[in-house]
């Protein structure tokens, strides 16, 4: 399913921020950077991880099955947008719910954002902004062959496991070869708290 | 487990997440789901068959017995008992789906109890000022998107203050002289005041429609103006759903405004045909609410359930008030029962990972890219 999508590869990553600033720029939550970029491994190495919507396909957007106020639209397209300013009350059910972790909300405007794909610009066929400013190619936009075509040979997976429930994304992140014959682990079941093995 | 299991085929379009297809409450245009199952669509229908009949009775009672009923509004009553229909109808649809559903329950039990009511008295009329009447929160988008909607919002609570009951029949201006200038103005019936037409209060009386309009008219401009120029507003944009309802508001404004010029400076021309015009975008408008962008008035009264619940949740003692921290990060979360909410709300959706909603966004990010590294690939290499 997928179609002209971003592909994540965290391997290539340097933490170097360009998304960061370029996702403020879109003209859609101008001002306010929608992309998220950590550090899971922070102390002991450099890894970045940067995070977009993964436009959830199934099951279809947990963000806006949670939302009481039907305020999360997905779009023929399989985008998933930002809240409707109109619907949302500011519940935060999307924030918490998101297994990816990634709406934003504002409690004092009572509005979630989140990323939208740069609905502005993807619509009309431009890449997002991450995609467009990221020097290494960590976040990529295009098809699939697009991108082998780049790097020829290169695996993606779009299925995440959260406990026992899989989900399959619209975005995808690269894999190694080996790893493309099940689903990407997304963190739950957490085996893992500070160094601590929790399990 | 530590690594994912081994075993597993690619997964399948559907996942191994239950149940394909489309979820409840969510479809293509975000709005109610057209396959809402069957059952409740006939709950919906008979909470709407009910609500159009008991409103159809308070109009032939108030109108005591359709004596002061003004035939020449019928299209505008009947209107209004289809919007009561639709009301009803969308509203039960609504609150059937799991998040809606349990939020509900959570706010009207928080709304009712007496326990609440009497900790903190003052919480539920602020909450209704705050959230409904004035909408401080629109401030924190922009003072200008703040300021249109208080426009549209009072312009229209007056407007319908106004015609509702005079469509109903509940209201009669009666003048024991014939023609005035002493009129009484009249509920069910009973005198409520007389007044000189003729004086401020009369002009007032006669003139509230025109200052609704005007009221009406300077917000949706606004509005209309933005969703030409601001790209934040245009990015999606639907005509149907944004624009449409803008539209509405200003046709129904401005015809309004020329049905009094034309009495007063046109000695009525035009009125007939300006009067169909007006009528039908009234009955257009109130048949259309319950369906688009202007459902939210009905629907923003849960952002008064919503705030309620997590602020009477955090008020509790006794262990439920604790705000609920993050099991690795201990960033607070949010109250210990509205998290309890989600993850049940999750469970309702066959989402099994509602555990997950004990961690912070960061933390979940965080986890997902600690097992990347672990598991995917080494050292991100
Ligand atoms: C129950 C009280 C109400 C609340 C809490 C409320 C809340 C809101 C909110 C939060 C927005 C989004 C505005 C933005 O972010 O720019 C909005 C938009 C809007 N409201 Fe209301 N509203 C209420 C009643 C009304 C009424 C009575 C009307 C009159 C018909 C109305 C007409 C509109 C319109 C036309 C828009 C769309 C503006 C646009 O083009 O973006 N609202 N409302
Ligand atoms: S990644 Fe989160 S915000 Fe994006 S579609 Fe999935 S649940 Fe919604
Ligand atoms: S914060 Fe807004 S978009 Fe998110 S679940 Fe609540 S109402 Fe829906």
């Amino acid at each position: 399913m997928m179609g002209r999508t971003i592909f994540i590869d965290p391997g290539r990553c340097i933490g170097c921020q360009a998304c960061v600033s370029a996702c403020r720029e879109c003209d859609s939550h101008r001002g306010k950077s929608m992309i998220h970029l950590d550090y899971p491994d922070e102390g002991h190495s450099v890894a970045s991880l940067p995070t977009v919507c993964m436009h959830c396909e199934d099951p279809v957007a947990p963000c806006a099955e949670v939302c009481p106020a039907d305020a999360i639209l997905v779009t023929a397209d399989g985008v998933v947008q930002q809240a409707d300013t109109t619907r949302c009350i500011g519940c935060a059910n999307c924030v918490n719910a998101c297994p990816f972790g990634v709406p934003k909300i504002d409690l004092q405007a009572k509005l979630q954002m989140k990323c939208n794909l740069c609905y502005d610009r993807t619509a009309y066929g431009l890449a997002p902004m991450c995609a467009t400013v990221c020097p290494t190619g960590a976040l990529f936009y295009g098809t699939l062959d697009e991108l082998r075509a780049e790097r020829p040979g290169v695996q993606v997976a779009d299925s995440f496991t959260f406990g026992t429930t899989t989900v399959s994304t619209g975005v995808a992140m690269v894999v190694p070869a080996d790893k493309v014959r099940w689903p990407v682990p997304g963190g739950l079941p957490v085996v893992e708290i500070n160094g601590r093995d929790v399990r | 487990m530590t690594e994912p299991p081994q075993t597993a085929e690619p997964s399948p379009p559907s996942g191994a997440a239950p149940a394909p297809g489309p979820a409840p409450g969510v479809t293509a245009d975000g709005g109610p789901s057209p396959q809402a199952p069957a059952a409740v669509r006939r709950r919906a229908v008979l909470a709407g068959t009910a609500v159009s009949v008991l409103l159809i009775l308070a109009i032939v009672f108030g109108s005591r017995l359709l004596r002061d009923f003004d035939s020449a509004l019928l299209p505008y009553a009947v209107a209004t008992v289809f919007l009561a229909f639709g009301v009803a109808y969308r509203y039960t649809v609504w609150i059937s789906a799991p998040g809606a559903r349990r939020l509900f329950r959570q706010g009207w039990r928080s709304f009712f109890s007496a326990a609440n009511f009497r900790r903190a008295p003052t919480a539920l009329p602020r909450m209704i000022a705050t959230y409904l009447g004035f909408q401080k929160f629109l401030g924190a988008r922009s003072h200008a998107r703040w300021a249109a909607h208080q426009l549209l919002f009072w312009g229209c609570l007056l407007a319908a203050a106004i015609t509702f009951p005079l469509t109903w029949g509940w209201f009669t201006f009666t003048s024991a002289t014939g023609s005035g200038p002493g009129y009484e103005m009249r509920i069910w019936g009973f005198e409520i005041i007389g007044f000189d037409a003729l004086g401020f209060l009369g002009w007032l009386m006669f003139h509230g429609l025109d200052i609704a309009a005007v009221l009406v008219i300077a917000g949706a401009a606004y509005f209309l103006w933005r969703r030409m120029k601001d790209r934040g507003a245009i990015t999606g944009q639907r005509f149907a759903y944004d624009l449409v309802p803008l539209i509405a508001l200003v046709v129904i404004s401005v015809t309004g405004l020329l049905l009094t010029f034309s009495s007063i400076f046109l000695h009525g021309g035009g009125y007939q045909f300006l009067a169909v015009l007006h009528m039908v975008s009234v009955v257009f408008t109130l048949i259309y609410i319950p369906f688009g962008k202007f459902f939210h008035i009905v629907q923003r009264p849960a952002a008064v359930g919503m705030q309620l619940f997590k602020y009477t949740s955090r008020r509790t003692g006794e262990g439920e008030g604790e705000v609920l921290v993050c099991r690795r990060c201990h960033e607070p979360i949010d109250t210990a029962p509205y998290v309890a909410n989600l993850r049940g709300t999750m469970r309702d959706l066959d989402l099994g990972f509602d555990e997950w909603a004990e961690y912070c966004p960061r933390c979940k990010r965080v986890l997902r890219g600690a097992a990347y590294l672990d598991h995917v690939k080494k050292g991100f290499k």
